[in-house]
């Protein structure tokens, strides 16, 4: 009857499967954050609101806490045995591999690995092996020249010990195949202890068999319930403001600075495309065309300086061009249709 | 250190014993490897099955097996190392140079040649190494084995061991296959492939035009099924280690073998885990060792152990079964409780001896039966013997009916393995059974003997029958021989057969009792199957569905307790945005998400909030949404989505 049951279940798991993706059509209102008349919080605002707000529960995720210190021991006997340690669970497992690091690891050479800072990389953290743990001064070919020669000094050297405490083993920088095998090939030096955190439900993806031979994981279920305060301070939510795309700040001081006909070259640019924004299909404005209506409005005077003006834009990327099927040039403002409007609401203000 | 003394000898025994059953297959692939002389690049595919982790240790034998007996220059490449042709040649030269090294470091003046090679060598390589690269690592590669061979006489192959075929890239492979049977003559290359999949592979990897210029020859190896039973016999079924599985334990290993992986390595890994938690947690284990050593350790327990040991439920049942003056001098004294404790310890031991080897003689007995109703192999029979009383089971029940019908031939054999097991067994007690056996075995060739004259008998009554042709007589001997039919319902032999069978079942019940009804079982069988099933065989997603969906289950609060579907509007805020995300489809609007989460926070605060900080709870609730919102990405339950402004995209599907 149980299997039955279970059965059951995965045929139902099935069909929810499809019906979620079986109609193309998805019904949800229209309502954009647009119009709900609200600015979007900027990362400091919101770091300022959320200290605000009280942590909810303060007192039972610190029980919790203490539960899972008090396994601190067992974790380094079990590191000491050649296994390798993965926190998973809900909740930033940051403060508890600090406290780890802090109280136990304190007096032996341990290496920590921020996996949620978006500009780290494997090679980042072999050159800190290879620099600071061996002292080593020089550079590789690549990777796999530096892991080898750190392999085979932590194998010559027996009385060399290392803790790597890796935050966010399944971050977006070190998802990758080779990192990660690269970091398994590491993990699988006896002398080199490993104890990672991981959050991703599918993280376990990453690991093939041979990977997790490597790895030798045991896993921990370490369920925190705290914040992820660092780690998603780099995560470019869609309602904060986004540092990577331009913001209507940055477009009006950019343009600020320039002559009147460069502001009227954007301008047209801009206006053509809000006309087109509700044509999917609009691939942007070609040079010839906009050259053209350049002319026409007396704002430049030839191809050359035009093409000049696109450079300028283009270095402080406000526009994009984008080769059509027909190999003809076309030009777009990588910014959002409500922002360009603001934008130009806010120049027919000022002029 | 007990623990690492165990692991250590565990350990040794494994490696010596995987060696083993690797050798004669090794034999095998050295000999051939001797033997191959050919034009075309001889090539051995082994097919080695999908548990890749285990093969590290085949490899690593291999090569050395060859190294002592035929070549010294062997290369093993991974298909990690070797995205490209350039890497592969730079990693087999350097490999060759250095298994060149270690042949010949004895000899000074040829150790300090050949480190001047490989400097020159990679010094060249570093410069312009494109143009030159198969002119050089060949002709490179080729007067080392010219300067070399002069001194081994024959010419000893080179032989290039991939190690994981199905990852190379095609290319790669067919460009070194390509590049190296140009050089047959001069340079005699060996190939071996590794294979995990079937032999198939080679032919969907390689073109027609490259497979030609191989001579491959099929090899294949142990299943890995194989491999665990003989480990599970070597290490659970010995007496030499004093620490035992329990059941549970063992089942949740077989099944991660069988149903996950097929990999050794992993049950080893297993084990070794059972043996930390073990001697971890449970404070008795200081007494898991050799009968004489754990003798001396009783004596010197202190009282806080003995009342450890007070503790263990095996040993109250012990205790309740006394009388009463032994249970009250049991639980005051620690002198007559070690006195006790070794007694005990020593029963365990015996137990422990005529266990295995009464289970290897039922194990004889039922591998042979049809359908195998207790299992086919010795592992089965094991947990089936360690879960329950093996007798009151239904199988046990139609396993011995089959017995009962066996034929002689087969019955005796049996009963010939038997006596072999526990003439090798060291239990003093067996010399009992051992006669008993023996005696059976007479009986049954004087059964035989006996046969033998029946047979004759009836023959003769038979050339009787022919002889008399009168009517009279024939009717009379007929029925002299149907009456002799109908008393024979139970000959000898079934008599003996019947007795055998229920001397087998005898044995069973008093030497086959499940280790749980032992008294001190606790000090040698670890039985905690979920440690187990937790670390190794973790799931970390039912381990996020249940902190978001039951928050309950981690932060005991009693306002978080609510029966299951509901949003409890006072748990956390990622549970309380998690479930309302549980109730879109495919794309998700943020706004009405947030607008969905604002009213459920409201519902808590509103009656305390006044109008006047309605903005300011506002822009908290705003930025509580974004935090628990990015949370939920960042465990990748959602993701931005392009299709429509302000949208993300559900990554799940159905309630979890």
């Amino acid at each position: 009857l149980a299997k039955n049951n279970k059965e059951n279940k995965m045929s139902n798991l099935v069909e929810e499967y499809f019906e979620a993706h079986s109609s193309s059509k998805v019904l949800t209102s229209d309502r954009t954050l647009q119009k709900l008349r609200k600015r979007r919080l900027s990362q400091q605002t919101l770091h300022d609101l959320l200290k605000k707000a009280p942590l909810a529960y303060a007192a039972e995720i610190k029980e919790l806490n203490q539960q899972h210190e008090s396994l601190f021991s067992k974790w380094m006997l079990q590191l000491h045995l050649g296994f390798n340690i993965v926190l998973y669970g809900l909740g930033s497992k940051r403060d508890l591999l600090e406290k780890f690091r802090t109280s136990v690891l304190q007096d032996s050479v341990h290496l920590v690995v921020n996996g949620y800072f978006p500009s780290i990389t494997v090679r980042s953290i072999l050159n800190s092996i290879t620099e600071e743990v061996l002292e080593h001064i020089g550079t590789f070919r690549s990777p796999l020249d530096q892991l080898e020669f750190i392999i085979k000094r932590f194998k010559e050297d027996s009385s060399l010990e290392l803790y790597v405490v890796i935050h966010n083993l399944d971050s977006q920088m070190l998802r990758g195949e080779r990192s990660q095998q690269i970091l398994a090939q590491l993990s699988s030096l006896p002398s080199i202890h490993l104890i990672a955190s991981i959050d991703h439900i599918n993280a376990p993806l990453m690991w093939d068999q041979a990977k997790l031979s490597l790895y030798n994981w045991l896993w921990y279920e370490t369920t925190t319930f705290s914040p992820y305060v660092e780690e998603t301070s780099y995560e470019n939510s869609l309602l904060v403001q986004q540092s990577g795309s331009l913001a209507l700040s940055s477009l009006t001081h950019v343009l600020h600075s320039l002559t009147l006909n460069a502001r009227g070259i954007f301008r047209l640019l801009a206006q053509y495309q809000l006309e087109n924004k509700d044509n999917p299909s609009y691939p942007g404005l070609s040079f010839q065309d906009f050259y053209q209506q350049c002319r026409e409005a007396f704002l430049v005077n030839s191809d050359l300086t035009l093409r000049a003006q696109l450079t300028e834009f283009r270095d402080h990327k406000l526009i994009r061009t984008k080769r059509g099927a027909d190999g003809v040039e076309y030009l777009l403002i990588p910014v959002d249709d409500s922002t360009l409007t603001d934008f130009l609401e806010k120049e027919d203000e000022d002029v | 250190q007990i623990q690492e003394d165990l692991n250590k000898q565990l350990f040794d025994n494994l490696l010596s014993f995987l060696r083993q059953s690797h050798s004669e297959f090794q034999e095998k692939t050295t000999e051939w490897t001797c033997r191959m002389k050919s034009r075309e690049i001889p090539t051995a595919a082994l097919v080695l099955g999908v548990n890749v982790t285990d093969h590290d240790l085949t490899f690593r034998s291999l090569s050395e097996v060859i190294q002592n007996n035929i070549s010294p220059y062997i290369a093993l490449l991974e298909a990690k190392d070797c995205p490209g042709i350039k890497n592969l040649m730079q990693k087999l030269m350097g490999q060759l140079m250095n298994c060149h090294i270690d042949v010949d470091s004895l000899e000074d003046e040829d150790y300090v040649q050949v480190s001047q090679n490989r400097v020159r060598c990679s010094m060249t390589s570093l410069i312009n190494w494109y143009e030159t690269v198969t002119k050089k690592t060949d002709s490179e590669t080729l007067r080392k084995k010219r300067t070399s061979s002069s001194r081994h006489c024959q010419y000893p192959p080179v032989v290039v061991i991939f190690k994981d075929m199905e990852s190379f890239t095609t290319k790669v492979l067919q460009d070194f296959i390509v590049i190296s049977s140009q050089h047959i003559h001069e340079l005699p290359l060996v190939l071996i492939f590794g294979i995990a999949t079937s032999p198939m592979i080679i032919h969907s990897l390689l073109p027609h035009s490259v497979s030609s210029l191989l001579c491959i020859e099929l090899f294949q190896s142990l299943s890995s099924k194989e491999h665990l039973s003989t480990i599970i016999d070597k290490l659970l079924l010995t007496d030499r280690f004093p620490f035992k599985l329990g059941e549970k334990v063992l089942q949740v290993l077989i099944n991660i073998f069988l149903y996950h992986d097929f990999s050794v390595q992993n049950f080893i890994k297993g084990f070794q885990l059972c043996i930390v938690e073990h001697f971890y947690s449970q404070p008795l284990s200081v007494l898991c060792c050799q009968l004489v050593d754990a003798k001396k350790r009783v004596n010197s327990l202190s009282h806080n152990q003995c009342e450890n040991i007070r503790k263990l439920p095996s040993f109250r049942r012990y205790v309740e079964s006394q009388v009463s003056e032994k249970q009250i001098a049991l639980l005051t004294t620690d002198s007559y409780l070690k006195e006790i404790i070794q007694k005990l310890l020593e029963d365990l031991h015996v137990y422990h001896e005529n266990y295995i080897s009464v289970l290897r003689c039922l194990h004889v007995f039922t591998s042979s039966l049809p359908k195998y109703p207790l299992g086919k192999q010795i592992r089965e029979l094991h947990c089936a013997c360690l879960e329950n009383q093996v007798w009151e089971t239904e199988e046990y029940e139609s396993s011995l009916q089959l017995a009962r019908m066996l034929n002689k031939s087969e019955l005796v054999t049996m009963l010939q393995q038997c006596v072999e097991i526990f003439v090798s067994s060291f239990g003093k007690e067996f010399d009992k059974t051992v006669e008993k056996l023996k005696e059976f075995l007479t009986q049954f060739q004087k059964l035989e003997a006996e046969a033998f004259q029946e047979q004759d008998v009836s023959v003769s009554s038979q050339k009787e029958l022919q002889k008399k042709t009168d009517l009279y007589h024939l009717q009379k001997t007929l029925l002299e021989l149907k009456e002799s039919r109908r008393s024979k319902k139970l000959t000898k032999f079934e008599m003996l057969r019947f007795e055998v069978v229920d001397y087998i079942d005898s044995l069973v019940r008093n030497y086959l009792v499940p280790a749980d009804h032992k008294t001190l079982h606790e000090i040698v069988y670890f039985n905690t199957a979920s440690v187990l099933r937790e670390h190794l065989n973790a799931a970390p997603r039912i381990a996020l569905h249940t902190a978001l969906n039951n928050p309950y289950w981690y932060l005991k609060n009693q306002a978080l307790k609510c029966d299951g579907g509901s949003i409890s509007n006072k748990a956390p805020d990622i549970c309380i945005v998690y479930k309302l995300h549980l109730e879109c489809g495919r794309l998700i609007n943020l706004v009405d998400w947030l607008e969905a989460f604002s009213t459920v926070v409201m519902a808590v605060e509103g009656p305390n909030s006044d109008a006047a900080s309605s903005d300011q709870v506002d822009d908290i609730i705003h930025a509580r949404f974004i935090r628990a919102v990015s949370e939920l990405e960042l465990l990748g339950f959602i993701k931005p989505s392009k299709q429509k402004t302000d949208h993300v995209a559900r990554l799940t599907w159905g309630g979890c």
